[in-house]
């Protein structure tokens, strides 16, 4: 019992000292894959740190580097190769997700400039009321 | 410092068995080690003699590699891409689209891996992006597409129904899922590769996922050894 006691405080106190930084959700290792001329549609990638107590829940992006961003998920179901559209991006608190080729990524519409290696592409996950803003770079295919 | 065992560990001892030098016994053991011998020796014939196989790690090869029907696509330069132009080399087919952003890419730039590591063995090799979306996918748009990818690398497509012919041939499916507007539509298709011999019959089919390593090493060895 008192073990317990101890233990509830242990996890208010750091709870508390985790709070002096604002924690907040958080993006990292942002890219996307440069993309062969004429191509009007594109993926990006990221990794998503949950810097909170409460589960993180995304549900679309915005952008104005490209005309319109959709959360989107490749699966290969029975042998076959689908892309999933509408999807939510669910980060337990103090975990992390992560975008990645073959599974959920960034579906980027139209590019608004010529993007070249190096060139970075600037997105905003909608996250219920919170909003993580994200930088990716272009990277070589 | 190397760690050594004391002698007396290393050695098993079991309960002395009882031996017998008696002549059943004898003939028996005879008998054993003659049969041991046929069989050794039936097994080194059937070794020999089986035709040659190369298993692979990434994919199933046919026992029976599968002749494929006479078809024509249109290749990335707008000419006719036909069983002629599968043969005397090897052919990795990629069913897929260009209005992919995600798994497209990642395979053909896989590819593109593969073939760099291949070195010259690649060579003998010939990559196809077969376009399941010929609506979108003419021969301009998959001539940018492929050769961003490697001046190597070849597309081909075909209008209905000569596309479902071929990719019922090899073994593809594919389907057309509505978007939001007309033009925002995607393709489900099949994730596996197809691997076509240099006769222009269907060798077998490399499954996702796929991997550089295991892709090189299954090609080099199938280029190498029936090339």
């Amino acid at each position: 019992m008192n073990l317990r006691l101890i233990g509830l405080c242990a996890v208010l106190i750091l709870t508390a000292c985790s709070r002096t930084p604002p924690a907040a959700p958080q993006a990292s290792d942002g890219w996307v894959r440069l993309a062969p001329p004429g191509t009007n549609v594109n993926a990006g990638y990221l990794r998503l740190h949950n810097n909170t107590s409460q589960p993180l829940r995304c549900d679309g992006a915005d952008t104005t580097d490209f005309g319109a961003a959709e959360i989107h998920r490749t699966v290969v179901d029975d042998g076959q190769s689908r892309m999933l559209r509408e999807q939510v991006i669910e980060v337990p608190p103090h975990g992390s997700a992560e975008l990645a080729p073959g599974g959920y990524h960034l579906m980027l519409f139209r590019p608004q400039k010529a993007l070249t290696v190096g060139d970075t592409v600037s997105v905003t996950l909608r996250c219920g009321e919170t909003a993580v803003d994200a930088v990716l770079t272009v990277r070589a295919a | 410092m190397r760690l050594r065992l004391p002698p007396r560990q290393r050695i098993i001892t079991f309960p002395p068995t009882v031996s017998s030098t008696s002549n059943p016994n004898k003939t028996a053991l005879t008998v054993f080690l003659a049969a041991l011998a046929l069989i050794g020796g039936v097994l080194a014939a059937v070794f020999i003699s089986a035709p040659k196989t190369t298993a692979i790690e990434s994919g199933t090869l046919l026992q029976q590699p599968r002749a494929l029907p006479a078809f024509s696509l249109v290749d990335e330069s707008g000419a006719a891409f036909t069983n002629a132009q599968l043969q005397d080399r090897w052919t990795l087919i990629f069913p897929g689209f260009t209005y992919c952003p995600d798994i497209c890419p990642t395979t053909l730039g896989l590819l593109k891996t593969v073939q760099a590591q291949l070195g010259e063995r690649a060579d003998a090799l010939q990559v196809l992006l077969f376009s399941v979306d010929p609506e979108r996918d003419t021969p301009e748009v998959l001539q940018r597409y492929v050769h961003f990818f490697s001046p190597a690398f070849r597309g081909a497509t075909a209008p209905e129904p000569a596309l479902r012919e071929f990719a019922q041939a090899l073994g593809v499916a594919y389907a057309k899922v509505p978007g939001e507007t007309p033009e925002s539509y995607t393709m489900d298709h099949s994730a596996a590769l197809v691997l076509i011999n240099p006769r222009g019959e269907i060798a077998g089919y490399f499954t996702p996922p796929h991997r550089v390593d295991a892709l090189t090493r299954d090609l080099g060895a199938l280029l190498e050894s029936r090339s």
